[in-house]
């Protein structure tokens, strides 16, 4: 054959090859399917005992033996090779075919066990490109020593260049089907996480998700929280098979039960089947002190990132023991951040089918984590309001308590009042009987009478002054505190709480008229209460006037009965005055026409002022305002009221 | 004789009053609301009120605040069934103040002191 035939008749090959190439790669997208469909054909044309491809993964820095025929290889390995390690990293990185007589003594040769290529003698490898940039690497393998000529050589990078654009779909496929999947699958558990508000119920979901072959695909997960009580990191609960059998019970039943999976999970939570797997016993069964350098899980909460390990025999933070639980070599913790505290740690394994955990596993896992943490801080939150709501609502039954209190109080004192005087004048007339028996001069009445009668008047005599005194010490006074008096000019102190009302009047437009009379005396007063009765009084007026008015203020020296000194001060408003209604019960405790009072204000102005022997009165004049009037006595109490 | 006027919405206990009063030696005129009591001081000044506090319409320390405003010079002795408006700086004002008791002999005390005072 002379080197024209030759090249022709390649050339007829190539053409073959090309026909058969394009006619696959346009008829599917399934990236598995174009592989094994390109290796058929490398190895047909070209004649070679293996083909294997690889593709670049983490953008281009790592190449994954993705497809291969003729070679050794577990379906289930995990062969990753970093770019420019070994002959096909070389290939990837430099961008160019070598074709090796004798791979195995090349000094870029590194050997893998587990790929076996220690069988071969001759090597071909070939770049797949893609806008220029390393989409993968195609290699075949012959067990005999052979050269590969410029043809054969040519034919695979033909056949790389041309399949590289539908590999290059394939990929971005599946990369869009995967992300889609994903999508769906996180849009579906957030769905069910936010429609229940039971922790339990929300954390299965999530874990459920984690486990879930079209989701996180993990064989097992388990869920620790934190307890900062004790400084430890508990294990709440843990989802997956007891045994491989059990594995393959579960994965079989499990198939993604869309729409439903709340209910579905709920239910399963509800009768106790998940609660009731030893995997969640064991992982319930783990505590973890949060103290630092002395366990995976511990140092996951404390250094707030997610761990990787790939093999826990040999890790500095997994204790012998730990491993030995597991059971496992390869597993990854996450953290679960909220308002960014670490509420808890996830952590997952591949336990039964023994996959190594990939970098989008682990990803995916980051957002199962973010919406657990959401879940547990969601109902650490719920649960917050709940205990606000309890406190509320006892402050609310205390609340009416010492109203019926206040309210049985002011009952006794008027009971008492009603009691008094028909007692002063039972036992006045029968103090009168007794005296009177003696200035009798009833004959028919014999001694003895006489005398049983006097003793039946002592008795009335008697029980009535032990009711008198019983009823004195009964009577509930009201009491003010005690107050810490001090000479003060209550026309300064006016101007003082006006001042605070400034912005409001202005902002109201409501104007404020202070007739302080400068020669008030100074009095004995407790500052700071007289200074809340005063803004109590200010504020009920300002409120009264909401579309406006006029504030009139006036203090001045007044006296009593023209003999008893004392200031008065007034605040008139224009608010319209009380309805009737409303009036009658300003003093009482408790009673409010706001929203959000207490009803304290005006019995507790009462209280401090009548507290210092003064007095406050209210004039209403419907459809006009209110007028306040206190009087406060130039003399203390104490002067007048000695201990009582 | 001195003269008293007692004023209290209770019929008995000015009954009581007027009895032990009258008995003390002194005439003793009633009357069971302040609007009552004005017309009879209108008509006869006493020498001594005995005023009860709680009482329907003008109420005791008010009633009294208006006579000693109106410059009668009148001693005042303010009844109540409790201690509880001695804190009133109005009562201040009174001659006297008296807890009610079936025992009258503070209250005649009281009344002996003020009339000596007076005279």
């Amino acid at each position: 054959m002379n080197s024209e035939n030759h090249s022709s008749a390649d050339e007829t090959l190539g053409l073959e090859i090309l026909k058969k190439v394009s006619r696959f790669a346009s008829s599917t997208l399934d990236l598995d399917e174009t592989l094994q469909q390109i290796i058929q054909v490398i190895m047909e044309e070209l004649k070679v005992d293996t083909c294997a491809i690889y593709l670049s993964e983490k953008g281009g820095k790592q190449f994954q033996l993705t497809a291969w025929s003729g070679l050794p290889v577990e379906p289930s390995s995990n062969i990753v090779l970093e770019i420019g390690m070994g002959i096909t990293g070389w290939v990837a990185q430099n961008k160019q075919t070598l074709a090796l007589k004798d791979a195995w003594n090349d000094h870029r040769f590194v050997y893998f066990p587990e790929i076996g290529e220690e069988r071969f003698k001759s090597m071909l490898s070939v770049p797949m490109l893609f806008k220029g940039e390393s989409l993968g690497v195609i290699n075949v393998h012959t067990h005999e020593e052979r050269d590969f000529t410029n043809s054969e050589i040519s034919i695979l990078e033909t056949i790389s260049s041309q399949v590289s654009g539908s590999i290059n779909n394939a990929m971005l496929f599946r990369r869009s089907e995967m992300l889609n999947k994903e999508l769906s699958i996180l849009y579906d558990i957030s769905l069910a996480v936010q429609t229940t508000l039971k922790l339990e119920h929300g954390l299965w979901i999530i874990l459920s998700g984690i486990t879930m072959g079209q989701a996180g695909g993990f064989n097992r997960a388990m869920l620790f929280t934190v307890n900062e009580k004790e400084n430890v990191l508990q294990g709440l609960m843990g989802l997956g098979p007891d045994s491989p059998e059990d594995a393959f019970r579960i994965w079989s039943e499990l198939g993604w039960k869309k729409g439903n999976l709340l209910q579905w999970i709920i239910k399963e939570v509800e009768i106790g089947e998940y609660r009731k797997s030893r995997f969640n016993e064991f992982a319930r069964g783990i505590t973890v002190p949060l103290r630092p350098g002395e366990h995976i899980l511990a140092e996951t909460v404390l250094q707030k990132k997610p761990f990787n390990v790939k093999n826990g025999r040999s890790h500095p933070l997994v204790t012998e023991e730990f491993h030995h639980q597991l059971g496992v070599d390869a597993f990854s913790t996450v953290p679960l951040i909220a308002h960014e505290e670490v509420l808890g740690v996830i952590l997952v394994d591949n336990r039964y089918n023994g996959k190594p955990i990939t970098e989008p596993q682990l990803q995916l896992l980051t957002r199962f984590a973010t919406h657990a943490s959401w879940v547990m801080e969601n109902s650490r939150l719920f649960s917050r309001l709940l205990d606000t709501n309890r406190e509320l609502l006892t402050t609310k039954e205390q609340l009416s308590e010492t109203e019926k209190l206040a309210a049985l109080g002011e009952m006794a004192a008027e009971v008492a009042h009603e009691i008094k005087n028909p007692l002063v004048s039972i036992g006045g007339f029968a103090r009168r009987l007794q005296e009177k028996i003696h200035t009798l001069t009833v004959v028919e009445a014999s001694e003895r009478d006489l005398e049983s009668i006097t003793n039946y008047g002592g008795i009335i005599v008697k029980e009535v002054s032990r009711l008198e005194k019983l009823l004195k010490d009964t009577l509930i006074y009201s009491k003010s505190g005690k107050l810490d008096l001090e000479e003060c000019d209550l026309n300064s102190l006016l101007e003082e709480v006006l001042d605070l009302f400034k912005t409001w009047c202005y902002e109201k437009n409501i104007e404020v008229q202070a007739d302080l009379s400068p020669d008030v005396v100074q009095i004995p007063v407790d500052k700071q209460r007289i200074k809340q009765v005063m803004i109590n009084l200010l504020y009920n007026a300002m409120e009264s006037m909401e579309n406006g008015g006029q504030l009139k203020v006036k203090c001045y020296n007044d006296e009593f009965a023209g003999r008893q000194k004392m200031v008065t001060i007034t605040f008139s408003d224009t608010g319209g005055g009380i309805p009737d209604e409303v009036f009658k019960n300003i003093f009482n405790p408790f009673f409010t026409t706001k929203v959000s009072g207490t009803g304290m204000g005006l019995s507790i102005c009462r209280k401090i002022v009548e507290g210092h022997g003064g007095t406050i009165r209210v004039e209403n004049v419907i459809g006009q305002g209110v007028k306040v009037i206190l009087h406060l006595p130039l003399q203390k109490v104490s002067d007048y009221i000695k201990n009582e | 004789m001195k003269k008293i006027l007692v004023v209290d919405d209770e019929e008995n206990i000015r009954l009581l009053y007027k009895e032990e009063l009258e008995d003390a030696g002194y005439q003793v005129a009633l009357a069971g609301t302040a609007e009552e009591a004005l017309e009879k001081i209108r008509k006869q000044i006493p020498d001594v009120i005995t005023l009860d506090i709680k009482m329907p319409g003008m109420d005791g320390i008010e009633f009294m605040g208006k006579l000693k405003e109106e410059n009668k010079n009148i001693p005042v002795i303010l009844c109540s069934a409790f201690g509880q408006y001695k804190q009133d700086f109005r009562v201040w004002a009174s001659d006297a103040y008296v807890v009610k008791s079936a025992d009258l002999r503070e209250l005649k005390l009281t009344i002996k002191k003020i009339l000596a005072q007076g005279s």
